[in-house]
């Protein structure tokens, strides 16, 4: 029970459409779910989580349906954005509550090593109401994490942690995800995603942009020419290599070196080595400038 | 490089500022609006505009029966009109309370108004202002048209009783002059004024307190219900052993009995809406302080409670 | 019925100021009952009066409008029933289970008190136990009405509000015809089954009122499962 497939499905409020066609399949791994803000992303994990219907198509777990139907929530945990839990109840009070719905075996167990996994045992005698904003963060974690699914769904969570409780918490989805589950987060902070994600998902605009590494996105934007940074011993006469061969849109001379815009990559891969070669030009840095998320992710949103 | 703060956040504004008496009409108007759901979403509308045009059937149909059987008995009294449709009232006061006093601590804005320069009193008397003139006007405007009704069919009911004065006898008389019956209106007008007041005050501070979506409703028709039917009981009972002081006493627990004692004791109303009025004599004056204590005391709590919001 | 969604919800309606409410209306006819008792006020036209007036008319719908909002409306509106959605329990169990405990605090809060009222004030022709039954049964119809009221709608205590106050009051007293829609004279009905005091005269048979509190019960019960397997939680709009 770990593929979410997701295909076809719009939902629409009355005029405004919030989510357009998109199918993709979550496998096990991380995924990171990226768009700008109103593209969609909430209401993706909320068909995901069976929070509503689809308008159309469909959303399902290894071809079970999850709208209505609540015994796929064995498999499925989610931390919802905003939800928060309920105030008068303690912090072990509530995750042993959410283990005895899942109809746990020993819920007391389960609760006390979930509330160990997201480090709050020092708090779980306290009202939920009294915690603060990380705090609360972490305990609708645990309540996620109490009936060790295999689908995690995740929106936005890490607001509200401070670095290291962000920390500790990307290293337990990075092991949860080493154990073979299927965790989808969603973060408008791309440092986190590139840190944490091994697979993307684009949304922009209720529109399925993209998906997969970030670099090999990159690759496949064929009508952005790659920007490289070089440096070398002598960057004049690799200057006018370049440009004599054709491979390059621009390319630009400064104090710190080359900037080449290549628009055929493959041939410029392939070329600059030559070149430097035969010019005897020793090359001393050649880095990409615009393979980080960043420039992939707002050449996607402005397009 | 050299490292500087730079001035280029807030902005100072020298210029002239408008006032401390724009600030609270401003608070006033906007509560005001709110009320009735101006400048909110079409369903908060719904039910303040149904209310206040239930609230003019009765003195719409009281005007036609007027014109058609033309006898002044059939007139309702004014001072009665309020009594009259209490249930109407305490529905609007159970679903608009809570509109004007509990939105801003269920959604923990009031610190927001506290760090500009509004004072806990101001933020505190505009909101009672609006909900009393929302009262006074759901109250008066029926008020008013049966008045004009009655002023209006006046001439109709003097024929009426001409015809009937074969004898030449006092008839005509039986027929109130405008004058007499403008009089009553205006006493009836005071006491919607009062009426305003007491019960804004006593629905505003249930409401304060109960700030969750629906728990604000409850508590006020509770408090409404229940004190109504406890005086109902025990002053059907002291009548039944013509206990009438008791009876009138009993009347000083329930917002509704209470203004209408101050109404015919103190405002000529010519007769009690509820099954007793307060005894004579001390009566009146007691039931006028226990409006003012009501007034004044639920002011200070609300003061309090939006004080301690703000911090 | 689950046992721990129970115990959440109970936690959640005994909040201290909700636990105000709900201790302080039954402490108001108790005290109005011992204060007639004291005062040699406790006829069976008095003791009709009281249990007829304040406990069924006022007590009862008041508690039950409390309670069955209670019990599931402010969850919903805050996305907290988010929580008790996501877990793989059937909804018609959790329909029941709040129903249960909104049943369960009627009983606590307007069933007991009405009996204990009615012992209080003399319990002539067994008013007592007639009235704190026919309490238990409206009561049941109630809280079904408006459990499925706060599934279906965020105003629902608005609505419950004028169904007691206009419908059933108001309306009640002036179109004959509208007493056969009432829970509150269909409890009347069975007061009169259970009670020869002369006092009390019921408008509508009894059979009629026993078939109709059934329907409403079933039917908000229900209702109440049919819209929550379809609710789409509030945030997420």
């Amino acid at each position: 029970m770990t593929t979410l497939r997701i295909e076809n499905v719009s939902r629409w409020y009355g005029n405004v459409v919030a989510v357009n066609g998109i199918t993709m399949n979550i496998a096990p791994g991380v995924t990171g779910l990226l768009g700008p803000n109103g593209a969609g992303k909430s209401t993706l994990i909320h068909l995901m989580g069976g929070f509503l219907a689809p308008s159309s198509g469909t959303v399902s777990l290894e071809g079970t349906a999850i709208w209505k139907n609540p015994e796929v929530y064995r498999h499925i945990g989610l931390v919802p954005e905003r939800e928060s839990a309920y105030d008068f109840l303690t912090g072990g009070q509530f995750i042993l509550a959410m283990a005895k719905l899942h109809k746990l075996s020993d819920p007391g167990a389960a609760a006390t090593k979930a509330i160990a996994m997201v480090e709050m045992d020092y708090a779980a005698g306290r009202a939920i109401g009294t915690y603060s904003k990380g705090m609360k963060q972490r305990i609708k974690m645990a309540s996620a994490l109490v009936h060790d699914p295999s689908v995690l769904l995740l929106d936005e969570p890490f607001n509200g942690m401070d670095p290291r409780q962000r920390l500790h918490l990307m290293d337990l989805i990075r092991q949860m995800a080493a154990e073979g589950r299927t965790i989808l987060f969603s973060s408008h902070i791309l440092e986190e995603v590139e840190r944490l994600a091994t697979h993307i998902e684009v949304v922009v605009a209720g529109r399925h942009a993209a998906s997969g590494d970030f670099r090999e996105i990159r690759r496949l934007m064929t009508d952005r020419p790659h920007v490289f940074a070089i440096r070398s011993t002598d960057d004049r006469v690799l200057a006018s290599a370049i440009i004599a061969d054709g491979c390059a849109s621009s390319v630009q001379l400064s104090d710190g070196g080359l900037q080449v815009e290549a628009t055929d990559f493959r041939r410029f891969t392939q070329l600059l080595p030559r070149v430097a070669k035969q010019a005897e030009v020793r090359l001393w840095e050649v880095s990409p400038s615009d393979e980080s998320l960043e420039s992939v992710f707002s050449y996607l949103v402005a397009n | 490089m050299s490292t500087a703060i730079h001035d280029i956040g807030y902005r100072h504004y020298d210029g002239p500022r408008l006032g401390r008496a724009y600030v609270v009409r401003s608070m006033f108007v906007y509560n005001l609006r709110a009320i009735f759901g101006i400048g909110r979403p079409a369903k908060t509308k719904i039910l303040p505009f149904l209310l206040a045009a239930f609230m003019l059937i009765p003195a719409a149909g009281d005007i036609a029966v007027l014109a058609f059987i033309k006898q002044p008995e059939a007139l309702i009294q004014y001072s009665s009109y309020p009594m009259l449709l209490s249930p109407l009232i305490a529905i609007f006061l159970a679903t608009q309370a809570p509109v004007a006093a509990s939105r801003e601590l269920r959604y923990g804005t009031v610190p927001l108004y506290f760090s500009r320069p509004v004072g806990t009193s101001d933020f505190v008397f505009a909101k009672f202002g609006a909900f009393t003139t929302a009262l006074f006007l759901l109250l008066a405007l029926p008020l008013t048209l049966l008045h004009l009704g009655f002023v209006l069919t006046r001439s109709g009911m003097v024929d009426q009783m001409k015809i009937f004065a074969t004898d030449g006898s006092g008839e005509v008389e039986k027929v109130p002059t405008i004058v007499h019956q403008t009089g009553l209106y205006l006493g009836a007008l005071v006491g919607c004024l009062l009426f305003a007041l007491v019960l804004s005050a006593f629905a505003l501070v249930i409401a304060a307190f109960t700030p969750r979506r629906g728990f604000g409703v409850a508590a006020v028709i509770a408090v409404y219900l229940i004190s109504n039917v406890m005086v109902l009981i025990v002053q059907g009972i002291a009548i039944e052993s013509s206990n009438y002081d008791v009876a009138g006493w009993a009347g000083l627990f329930t917002p509704f009995n209470l203004v209408d004692g101050v109404q015919v004791r103190l405002l000529g109303a010519p007769a009690a809406s509820t099954p007793q009025a307060p005894p004579g004599g001390t009566g009146g004056p007691v039931f006028l302080l226990a409006c003012a204590g009501v007034v004044v005391g639920s002011l200070s709590v609300l003061l309090a409670r939006f004080r301690k919001a703000g911090q | 019925m689950n046992p721990t969604i129970a115990y959440i919800t109970v936690r959640g309606m005994l909040g201290r100021k909700r636990a105000l409410l709900l201790f302080a209306l039954p402490a108001m006819l108790l005290l109005l009952v011992i204060g007639l008792k004291a005062s040699d006020n406790a006829t069976v036209s008095i003791q009709t009066a009281v249990l007829r007036q304040f406990a069924l008319s006022t007590l009862l719908p008041l508690l039950a409008l409390i309670a069955g909002t209670g019990v599931i409306g402010p969850e919903i509106d805050d996305g907290q029933i988010m929580y008790i959605m996501t877990k793989p329990i059937s909804r018609p169990v959790i329909v029941m289970t709040k129903l249960a405990v909104a049943i369960a605090l009627v009983f606590a809060f307007a069933v007991v008190p009405t009996f204990v009222a009615g012992l209080i004030l003399g319990n002539t022709e067994g008013l007592a136990f007639a009235f704190a039954f026919a309490v238990l049964i409206g009561g049941i119809a109630y809280c079904a009405l408006f459990v499925a009221l706060a599934v279906v709608s965020r105003f629902a205590v608005t609505i419950g509000l004028i169904y007691v106050l206009v419908w059933e009051v108001l309306i009640g007293n002036l179109a004959p015809g509208a007493k056969n829609l009432s829970i509150q004279q269909w409890s009347l009905s069975i007061v009169d089954r259970l009670t020869d005091a002369s006092t009390v005269e019921a408008e509508v048979s009894l059979g009629t009122a026993g078939i109709l509190l059934l329907v409403v019960t079933v039917a908000g019960a229900l209702y109440a499962s049919v819209r929550l397997r379809n609710l789409t939680i509030a945030s997420a709009e």
